[in-house]
């Protein structure tokens, strides 16, 4: 994350030698009283809790025998759980098709919409974007109905073109089902983030590429991506953290497709179902800090793999 | 930064017929899921489960009917939940909000001892896991006596490091430093400073951060769930996703309860909708600059 | 244990509670506070009880308690069916507070909850008065060893609900066996008829009952030994059940849809199935889903659970509640009244068994002219309690519930699914299953025998 560091912020004006001392012990006071009252919030409600999961994780809680401290049992449990291998996969294959995709169209959905500007072009913007503003939970329960052979639309759908629709809630197919409303639910959003940083270019600056010879797919290859890039950047690794800590929709989506579905589809739900399901709030916590781990060198192998390639993006 | 091309000359629309006939195809794909909802909306169970188009209206249109089921079931639950979701919204994002605005512009305009480092926590902070920190909260609020109340879901919301990092990065690029320094330089306390002159240019950013953080909160799911076990303390997402499992198991009797989920869906997206489009002017200015840096 | 940890979580607090502490006062909201009720209480002077419940006609179940109680008023909410209410339980267990004084359970998993010390006996707050009440059967269902965990509400005999419309079409009599079932099933199928039934992954609980239906003991525990339990999820009976299922899912004699799904429904509204094995409550479930109204009426009859053995019929329950005190009860002999006599009244009863919304295990009204002789209008008007669901739930036995129902059903469904899906055989998925839930308890701290 440390490509995201600010540079340093300016001082508050010019001031002399001699007043530097008070100054700064005032710059000291007046900083962490404006960023005291987020201090105590992130102390109480991210630091603690973190650091009390920790804490947790460090304990094992049977049905028979009570409590016992154990170290870091749960965490060589965890990482030959098969329950937590196989969920932290399936969100790991889960990010490496839904997230391209994601990010593909809504680059392809920006670029349209940076080039084509009738009214048509901004209704568009809003229906795409629209999702966005349906909680995820409801954007399952909509899916789910609308996956449903009997009386969603894919039958008839498919039914035109004289085949079976898929059952995208069967275990073969739930992958494509759950891609299928990730992509609907956060296209618009990606897409409206970097439509407007494509609005924020110079447009100078196609005036010289195209008196340059440019066309119109070089412009958006040779100057508006790599322009936009940070912003791109930024959604990757917005979504990757989302992604991997997928929930909502899976477990929404359970009712309906109990088969291909089990509680320890992802990490997330796997720990959820150990902490309130089957009592096990301990292993719940390793599980959690588990994932979060996971999640924080999936981010990191991220970055660093992009720095070294910023002239990829 | 630079500033959206508006300032420039306003060039005639550039048409591009086959780009807009993909776009049409595009929209068709994103609003058929809300063109189902509407649609089956208005069926009662029989509609819904005896086949038909599913795409299309029923013999019966019965909206009044069902929005009369919808907020009378079970004593009136479901205004209840809207209305929970709304306080929890407000709260949450007005408070995550308020804390966002005052750490950023301190982040951005005062060099304060541990600034570099408490910095470097809160964009650390962007990748733990949101839901990790749900169930270490839930103990500890259960031992406060928290658990079941809606500080429980209130007080959690309320951290947003996100806002934070894009308030830094506003304060610090929109605000010229003379206008501060000559606000000073005028006798105005630092409180001054901020409300008066640094808070009005901050606005498009403040609109963001409120915008986001209270969708988040409205969307909040996982949270509610673990926190809550009174349904008149539930968030409309939790109440639905409650009415799902009592409808795949019994249907409440005799009440058609999956038609009523249909319409709880619908009426409980209708005021985030509203919200989004009457204030997009303002947050989409906001969201560019998230994406700029 | 607990108590030091949570001692622990408020000292990691300390630096910040002041935010906390001004919300500390407010807390006017926990489950206790009888001014979250879903119902009106109207003897506003008498303690109150809280209660999570489910059933379909709770409301006018905790209104008749109230009008007939002066001594104690009920303020019931409903926090879901089934495991979404378990898991809200558990998390109450856990945080120490934020249970009901009584809650509704399901009687297979009466166990799970009994281990982790979170119920009452309630035998000595009046077992005695209303023991005549109900059949030794269901007390057992209720029991671990002789202490009493829950009153019995609802029973779930298992029986085999047809479409007379196909079965006349096709020229099929009920079978009496499942052998028969098999046969039926396959000239159904030769007829270009619909599947016969649904062998779902997510219905544990019914597949468990069939099993048990064979000869299959799944578990054995003595609650004098907390400690040892036994386990036999793999033994022949168990295996010849899942073999069958997988034969008739392999020949499409069967499908494979989950269960309480509305794409489910819609396959049994539409005929997609000619028989639906499931219990008592089933019509209640399906009415309320729009089954068998209109022209769909007349169309249902019920006959007996096919057997194995016909000369040695085997009953089976699948569901089945009861009302619990939980330990978290400010007051248990009160709550204790409350499980008692709460939907143990003529009218509640009435009201329940007429609509189909519950099978009474109250011997008022399963041993009542009017229940037995009741002519169902879901079953166009055929004697299905005296005919069938009576006698089953007489004939029935008891089961022992394990303490960890939840691993165990999850555990089941994961198979069954494999085995629907044909990545394992019906051998390899009971074996499977008995390794997964030995190695749980286990790791719980069970003796496995």
């Amino acid at each position: 994350m440390t490509l995201l560091m600010e540079k340093d912020a300016p001082q508050v004006g010019e001031r002399t030698r001699a007043a530097r001392g008070r100054v700064r012990l005032r710059e000291h006071l007046l900083g962490w009283l404006f960023v005291g009252p987020f201090a105590l919030v992130f102390l109480a409600f991210l630091i603690a809790p973190l650091a009390y999961a920790a804490y947790l994780s460090l304990f094992q809680r049977k049905l028979i025998g009570g409590t016992s401290f154990v170290l870091f049992d749960n965490y060589l449990k965890a990482f030959t759980d098969p329950s937590f291998l196989s969920g932290t996969w399936f969100v790991i294959r889960f990010s490496l098709v839904a997230i391209p995709l994601q990010i593909g169209i809504a680059l392809a959905l920006a670029l349209i919409l940076d080039a084509v500007t009738s009214m048509f072009a901004r209704f568009a913007r809003l229906m795409i974007f629209l999702p966005y503003a349906i909680p995820t939970v409801i954007g399952a329960i909509m899916w789910g109905f609308l996956y449903s052979k009997s009386f969603g639309p894919l039958a008839d759908v498919f039914g035109l073109f004289g085949a079976t629709a898929p059952d995208l809630l069967s275990s073969n197919n739930i992958f494509y089902g759950l891609v299928n409303i990730v992509t609907w639910q956060w296209v618009g959003y990606y897409m409206i983030i970097l439509y407007a940083a494509l609005q924020g270019i110079d447009p100078s600056l196609y005036e010289a590429a195209r008196i340059d010879g440019a066309g119109r797919w070089q412009i958006a290859f040779r100057i508006k991506i790599p322009l936009i890039s940070p912003a791109i950047l930024l959604i990757l690794v917005f979504s990757l953290i989302g992604t991997l800590q997928f929930f909502n929709e899976p477990q929404i989506l359970r009712p309906l497709a109990a088969g291909a579905i089990g509680p320890d589809f992802t990490p997330n739900m796997y720990a959820y179902q150990q902490a309130f399901g089957l009592a096990n709030i301990n292993y719940g916590s390793a599980i959690s800090f588990a994932l979060g781990g996971v999640v924080f060198v999936g981010v990191y192998a991220f970055l660093f793999f992009t720095r070294k390639r910023r002239s990829f993006l | 930064m630079t500033r959206p091309a508006s300032t420039g000359v306003r060039r005639p629309p550039r048409r591009h017929l086959p780009l807009q006939v993909f776009l049409g195809f595009v929209v068709v794909y994103f609003l058929v899921p809300f063109w189902w909802v509407v649609v089956n909306a208005s069926k009662d169970s029989v509609g819904l489960f005896g086949g038909g188009n599913t795409l299309w209206f029923a013999d019966s249109v019965d909206y009044l009917g069902n929005l009369y089921q919808l907020f009378t079931f079970d004593g009136g639950i479901y205004g209840r939940w809207i209305l929970n979701s709304a306080v929890y919204a407000l709260a949450g994002g007005v408070g995550a909000t308020t804390l966002a605005v005052l750490a950023g512009y301190g982040f951005a305009r005062y060099r304060f001892g541990g600034r570099r480092f408490a910095f470097a926590l809160v964009l650390g902070a962007l990748m733990v896991p949101a839901t990790a920190l749900v169930i270490p909260t839930f103990v500890m609020f259960a031992g406060l006596g928290l658990t079941n109340t809606m500080w429980a879901v209130i007080l959690p919301s309320l951290l947003n490091p996100f806002g934070v990092y894009l308030m830094h990065v506003y304060a610090r690029d929109a605000i010229p430093t003379e206008i501060l320094d000559a606000a000073r330089a005028d006798g105005a306390g630092e409180l001054r400073v901020f409300l008066q002159v640094a808070l009005p240019l901050m606005r498009p950013a403040v609109v963001t951060v409120l915008l986001l953080s209270a969708v988040a909160c409205w969307n909040n799911y996982f949270l509610p769930l673990a926190m809550l076990s009174d349904n008149r303390l539930f968030p409309v997402t939790v109440g639905l996703g409650l009415w799902q499992g009592i409808a795949s198991a019994n249907n409440a009797g005799t009440t058609p309860l999956w038609s009523l989920i249909i319409l709880g869906a619908l009426v409980s997206v209708i005021p985030l909708v509203i919200a989004f489009f009457t204030l997009q002017r303002h947050w989409r200015g906001g969201l560019a600059l998230g994406g700029l840096r | 244990m607990k108590r030091s940890r949570l001692r622990h979580a408020m000292a990691m607090l300390a630096a910040v509670t002041a935010l906390a502490a001004c919300s500390g006062g407010d807390g006017g909201s926990s489950a206790g506070n009888a001014s979250n009720c879903t119902n009106e209480i109207p003897k506003k002077n008498l303690p109150v009880v809280t209660v999570w419940g489910w059933y379909p006609n709770m409301n006018l179940v905790v209104d008749n308690f109230n009008k007939l109680n002066d001594e104690v008023q009920v303020c019931w909410t409903n926090v879901g069916q089934g495991s979404d209410e378990y898991d809200k339980f558990q998390t109450a267990i856990a945080a120490g507070t934020g249970a009901p004084d009584v809650i509704m359970i399901e009687m297979d998993r009466i166990p799970t909850f009994q281990i982790q010390n979170a119920l009452v006996d309630i035998r000595q707050y009046g077992y005695e008065q209303v023991k005549d009440n109900y059949g030794e059967g269901a007390w057992k269902d209720v029991s671990v060893g002789d202490a009493i965990y829950g009153v019995p509400v609802d029973g779930g005999p298992v029986a085999m609900i047809y479409r007379k419309d196909l079965f006349e079409k096709y020229d099929i009599t009920p079978p009496k066996t499942w052998e028969e079932y098999e046969q039926a099933a396959q000239k159904m199928k030769d007829a270009g008829g619909p599947l016969f039934g649904d062998f779902a992954a997510n219905v544990s609980a019914l597949t468990m009952a069939l099993q048990i239906q064979k000869g299959a003991n799944p578990f054995t525990y003595d609650p004098t030994q907390p400690k040892t339990i036994g386990i036999r999820l793999n033994d022949q009976a168990s295996k010849d059940v899942l073999a069958y299922w997988e034969r008739l899912v392999r020949k499409g004699l069967v499908g494979t849809e989950d269960q309480f799904t509305p794409e489910y429904i819609n396959g049994v509204i539409n005929g997609k199935y000619a028989t639906y094995i499931s219990a008592a409550w089933a019509p209640g479930y399906l009415t309320g889903a729009g089954v068998g109204k209109g022209e769909d009426s007349g169309k249902w009859a019920v006959a007996p659970l096919p057997q194995w053995d016909p000369d040695n019929p085997v009953q089976v329950n699948w569901g089945g509640s009861a009302w619990s005190v939980t330990s978290q009860a400010k007051n248990p002999e009160l709550a204790a009244k409350v499980a008692y006599g709460l939907y143990a009244d003529d009218e509640s009863l009435s009201h329940g068994w007429k609509n189909q919304i519950i099978f009474p295990l109250n011997l008022k009204a399963l041993k009542s002219s009017e229940f037995v002789e009741h002519e169902v209008p879901f079953f166009d008007g055929q004697q299905a309690n005296k005919e069938v669901y009576v006698p089953a739930a007489e004939a029935y036995q008891g089961v022992t519930y394990s303490p960890f129902g939840q691993y165990y059903f999850d555990a089941m469904t994961k198979q069954v699914s494999a085995l629907i899906q044909g990545s394992v055989t019906a051998e390899q998925a009971a074996d499977r299953l008995h390794e997964d839930v030995v190695a749980y308890a286990k790791e719980q701290g069970f003796t496995v025998q």
